[in-house]
């Protein structure tokens, strides 16, 4: 069954809250309220010509109005699958540095999922209600923050460990002495996306790949050929015998 | 040893000790047995035949920090590893040196800007002796830098007195 047909067992299925398929995309996806979220999975895995075994991923994507869930599931029986998102709005207004959206857990209907979204609560900050061991998987327990989220602000260290370009080695501390010399506290009301760094000004292909680049490189080369061996022409050696 | 320590004066003989010493040192490097990351891989291919480390006597990997000389610190230490890296270095006897294999043990690699998690370097951490830089190193590189330490302990002094800079005694005992 391909996308079209599984989307149209969801929307005949009953459950409320299923939204259209996306096909423009490569990976054609199916939006659902987060109330619809459990059912759909279920039904999903249990139905006969659907079974979806297998949830291979939960992921999530910040977006600036919204934290976007994203399963995927596959079923080994008929060789299909099919992509479901979630999307949990953003608060009006105000910062957002302690904003946690909320979903219901997929664990009950595949227990794989509780890792994936340990996983999601680590990096992004992603509750998961229902979910039997809702710890960080990866970072330390006592980590604070969540470090893909847009907001977050980079720790100087950790436990004592210096995590800092600049930081000053452990054991060339004199005893007192601080990591690093103390740095200003993150100014209220930074705007959560930081803009695109400054391009380069090294013309693109300076090392050949373009026509441009190319004569611009001969230029510096010959250039810098004349300055080495100056009065014996462009190059040192050519020209001799 | 440890009492003769850097006491006897700097002349012939005493130095001749050392120099017997140091050679027997640097001619069996035992590394620990220890891995971190991606460049743990090459090093493992460094250990086994096509390559073969232990001609250069480094190739007897022990299981333990107290029976080896040298911590190869293979791949990225993040802030949870930086504790067991610094536990692991200070079990291990004297003398003991420092290889850091990989550009994110010389210095974050690709998660020097963005690293939310990562040391910067295990210079950070731990006092390193030789930097092998690459992503990962190749084989020789990593050979060249056993070769390099070994180079490094045949000058030092094990008996005669030999000044040594403020830097390397807080390194040593800090």
């Amino acid at each position: 069954m391909n996308e079209q047909g599984l989307h149209g067992r969801l929307a005949s299925s009953g459950i409320a809250g299923i939204g259209a398929l996306d096909s423009s995309a490569r990976d054609p996806f199916v939006v659902l309220e987060s109330a619809a979220l459990v059912p759909a999975l279920t039904f999903l895995r249990d139905q006969p010509d659907t079974r979806m075994e297998v949830l291979h991923n939960v992921t999530a994507v910040e977006r600036p109005d919204a934290m976007e869930l994203v399963y995927h599931l596959c079923s080994l029986t008929h060789h299909h699958s099919l992509t479901l998102k979630v999307k949990v709005p953003r608060p009006e207004g105000g910062n957002h540095d302690n904003w946690r959206p909320e979903v219901p857990s997929v664990a009950g209907v595949y227990s794989a999922a509780i890792w994936h979204e340990r996983e999601q609560w680590d990096l992004l900050g992603v509750r998961f209600a229902g979910n039997p061991d809702h710890r960080r998987i990866l970072l330390p327990e006592e980590w604070i923050g969540h470090p893909l989220r847009k907001d977050y602000v980079y720790p100087t260290d950790h436990g004592g460990i210096p995590l800092e370009l600049d930081a000053v080695p452990l054991y060339e501390r004199r005893p007192g002495q601080p990591s690093q010399p103390p740095k200003p506290p993150r100014p209220a009301g930074t705007p959560l996306f930081q803009p695109p760094a400054a391009l380069s000004k090294r013309p693109v292909g300076a090392g050949g790949t373009t026509d441009e680049g190319r004569k611009q490189a001969e230029a510096l080369e010959k250039d810098r050929l004349a300055r080495r061996a100056p009065g014996t022409g462009a190059g040192g050696t050519e020209g001799k015998p | 040893m440890g009492v003769l320590n850097n006491s006897l004066p700097d002349i012939a003989p005493v130095r001749g000790v050392d120099a017997a010493i140091n050679w027997g040192r640097g001619s069996s490097i035992w590394p620990m047995t220890f891995g971190i990351a991606c460049c743990a891989i090459e090093m493992m291919a460094v250990y086994a035949a096509t390559f073969d480390l232990d001609r250069f006597g480094a190739g007897v990997p022990r299981a333990t920090p107290r029976q080896s000389d040298l911590i190869i610190v293979p791949g990225t230490v993040n802030a949870k590893m930086a504790v067991r890296v610094k536990r692991l270095y200070d079990q291990m006897a004297e003398p003991r040196y420092v290889l850091a294999m990989g550009a994110c043990v010389c210095g974050g690699g690709p998660y020097v800007k963005w690293g939310y998690n990562t040391v910067k370097g295990v210079h950070k951490v731990i006092p390193v002796d030789i930097f092998v830089p690459g992503c990962p190193p190749r084989p020789e590189a990593l050979m060249d830098g056993i070769l390099k330490l070994k180079e490094k302990i045949s000058r030092e002094a094990v008996f005669a007195r030999r000044e040594r800079s403020a830097r390397e005694m807080d390194a040593r005992y800090g």
